[in-house]
């Protein structure tokens, strides 16, 4: 009873010292604030390089941010793997702390995937665990502070002016308080030292192309060769006039929107995170103090979504796969 | 695509990378997890399982104590029942033993009055017999002797004439039993002359003596379903008739 | 300057195609709620398929954001 509310208190102060400094740094109230206008920042949709020397001098294979983030969420699931393990050893029946809560979140994706999978469960589950927690750790890091704002600054053709103001050197957007003496015509933007690896199309599609393909995978395993049919129904092209040639029509669709998939799950995840990402940029600036608290946590949110839904559609497709799909389509073509 | 940031190095490095976090986490979280989630379901089942066999127990103790409770209660009700039977038993030969002295009692008493009542009339008859007598002397003036007036009194009230019954003389009645009814008690020598005489002729097994004082004299006798009187009362009646 | 403008209503337009996302979402959770207070044993399966429901249909609204941000940021 003593211990907690005396955190509590200690986190009250850091909240009240934190919207004080808000208050003094972001607006010129009586005079006493800085009054600096946060500035829009830019919106750069690939990973930005850190460095212009290649890894292992490979064309094209920059260090960037979004690897850097990669590096971050990878290290969460093996701390989270580490974690878990160890507490499975010691006998626990229970996890405490974090390993508890990713138990948690495992069983009831488990329970998920146990009504929609069936058999397959065993098989199915561990890709769905890992796409759920890789997306969520890779979400989630982007909302830690310092993420896609600290950084360097480099020279930027849709940045800003680089001015010196007082002691400071910093990105002004202009205006008034210019000091157009120390402005030397060049733009300039901060590259970030970390970015969330969900907001990189690369680690997005990557995850699109090893579910869909997976899903693939678990097709042939469950039907074998019967799986292709899917795709080139000739079965029914000769011995039934019309629906015959629909069916094979069909197969053929199926055939085009596994690869619709693959743009599906990169974009639907990709567009979440950028665009949250892009949201808090643009409240920001739009109100330096308060606003943005709200919208950390829509993200956090849209973050967790995201990552089941990813994992959810992946283990649903697989399901679907493993499940025949002769009489399926028997149906719908005389519906 | 180079727009969009898409490279082929990129995109390679993030599938092996995810194939490297797919191998971890399977190994390491799904495999613990479904290990320990496993071991809770067994534990949950063997839980159940438990618990299943204690309520089996439970039902089996609570059918056992009724079955005990039954057994108790069929044992009690045996007993009160034999208890009362027996309280009852008791009872009855208590009341029938009871009863049995009361109906002695009860026929002594009644012999004894029978008795005093046969003896009051023997003295009253031998009363009457000497106030008659005496009466017929001083009406007749003339003295019988004593012995045939005594045995004149006697046949009045008798009906015995020289050892024979006077009704019986040639009525020819027979049948099983014979019931005598004097207005006196008979003497033991009357009575043993009446049963003689009756028994031969009617051919009766037994002979019943009856005492009616309302016959003043005489005998009357039923045999069977036939009545032969010959009675003091039904000679008057008689009388009474042929003088109307 | 013209460009930039023609960027900015391009990006605009692009976004209108969230329309039918928005309409899209409301009519799933509206009948997901419904059946949930029809029968609401069934609340897990429900909830697992709205879930997915939301997401094909917020896909598309995501497709025009996507198509937005390039617009604005790429070309």
């Amino acid at each position: 009873m003593s211990e907690k509310p005396k955190k509590r208190v200690w986190a009250r102060w850091v909240v009240l010292a934190a919207i004080i400094l808000g208050l003094f740094l972001f607006t010129g109230f009586f005079g006493i604030g800085l009054g600096i206008a946060p500035i829009m920042p830019h919106v750069y949709l690939p990973g930005e390089k850190l460095s212009e020397t290649p890894i292992l001098g490979i064309e094209g294979f920059y260090p960037t941010n979004t690897l850097v983030g990669l590096g971050l969420a990878n290290l969460i699931v093996i701390l989270l793997a580490v974690g878990v393990s160890s507490g499975v050893k010691s006998g626990k029946m229970v996890l405490t702390g974090i390993s508890g809560a990713v138990e948690a979140l495992l069983e009831m994706l488990y329970g998920i995937t146990e009504g929609t999978a069936g058999k397959w469960t065993k098989q199915i589950f561990p890709w769905f665990a890992t796409i759920t927690l890789l997306v969520l750790a890779a979400n989630w890091s982007g909302l830690v502070p310092g993420n896609e704002t600290i950084g360097l600054i480099h020279e930027y053709k849709n940045g800003h002016p680089l001015i010196q103001a007082g002691p400071l050197t910093t990105i002004w957007e202009g205006g008034a308080g210019v000091d157009v003496e120390s402005y030397d015509g060049k733009k300039y933007a901060v590259v970030p030292f970390l970015r969330p690896v969900s907001t990189d199309l690369n680690f997005t599609f990557a995850l699109a192309v090893v579910a869909v393909v997976m899903i693939q995978v678990f097709g042939f395993r469950s039907q074998g060769m019967a799986y292709m049919t899917k795709f080139w129904n000739t079965k029914t092209l000769f011995s039934k006039p019309i629906f015959g040639v629909i069916d094979f029509g069909v197969g053929i669709l199926e055939l085009i929107s596994e690869f619709s998939k693959i743009l599906s799950f990169a974009f639907r995840l990709f567009g979440n995170m950028f665009a949250g990402a892009v949201l808090l940029f643009v409240i920001g600036s739009l109100v330096p103090v308060f606003a943005q608290a709200m919208f950390y946590l829509l993200e956090f949110f849209v973050g967790l979504i995201q990552a089941i839904v990813f994992g959810m559609l992946t283990m649903v497709f697989m399901a679907q796969a493993t499940q025949g799909h002769g009489e399926h389509h028997e149906e719908e073509a005389h519906a | 695509m180079e727009a969009l940031g898409i490279n082929l190095p990129f995109f390679l490095v993030q599938v092996v990378n995810l194939i490297i976090m797919y191998v971890v986490v399977a190994k390491w979280i799904v495999g613990p997890i479904s290990g320990l989630l496993e071991k809770r379901r067994a534990t949950i089942a063997q839980g159940l399982e438990d618990a299943r066999e204690a309520a089996d127990a439970r039902a089996n103790a609570e059918k056992e104590a009724e079955k005990i409770l039954a057994e108790a209660q069929a044992k009690a009700a045996s007993l009160v029942r034999e208890a009362t039977e027996r309280a009852e038993a008791a009872g009855r030969d208590v009341k029938a033993a009871a009863e049995a002295e009361a109906g002695k009692a009860r026929e002594k008493a009644m012999a004894e009055v029978e008795d005093e009542r046969s003896r009051i009339l023997s003295d009253l008859r031998g009363q009457v017999a000497a106030l008659s007598i005496a009466a017929t002397q001083k009406l007749v003036g003339d003295a019988l002797d004593d012995k045939r007036q005594h045995a004149l009194v006697d046949e009045f009230f008798s009906g015995v004439k020289a050892g024979k019954v006077v009704i019986m003389e040639g009525a020819g009645v027979t049948g099983q039993s014979a019931e005598v009814t004097s207005a006196l008690p008979l003497t033991d020598a009357e009575q043993a002359t009446v049963k003689k005489d009756v028994l031969a002729k009617s051919g009766a097994a037994a002979v019943t003596f009856r005492v009616d004082p309302s016959i003043l004299g005489g005998l009357v006798i039923r045999v069977g379903d036939k009545v032969l009187d010959g009675s003091v009362a039904g000679k008057l009646e008689g009388l009474r008739a042929n003088l109307r | 300057m013209e460009v930039e403008a023609a960027k900015l209503i391009g990006a605009g337009l692009a976004m209108i195609g969230a329309i039918g996302a928005g309409a899209g979402v409301g009519i799933v959770v509206g009948g997901a709620v419904q059946a949930m207070g029809r029968n609401p044993d069934a609340t897990g399966t429900i909830q697992t398929n709205m879930i997915l429901g939301i997401a094909f249909a917020e896909a598309i609204a995501i497709y025009c954001l996507v198509v937005a941000l390039l617009i604005l940021f790429v070309f």
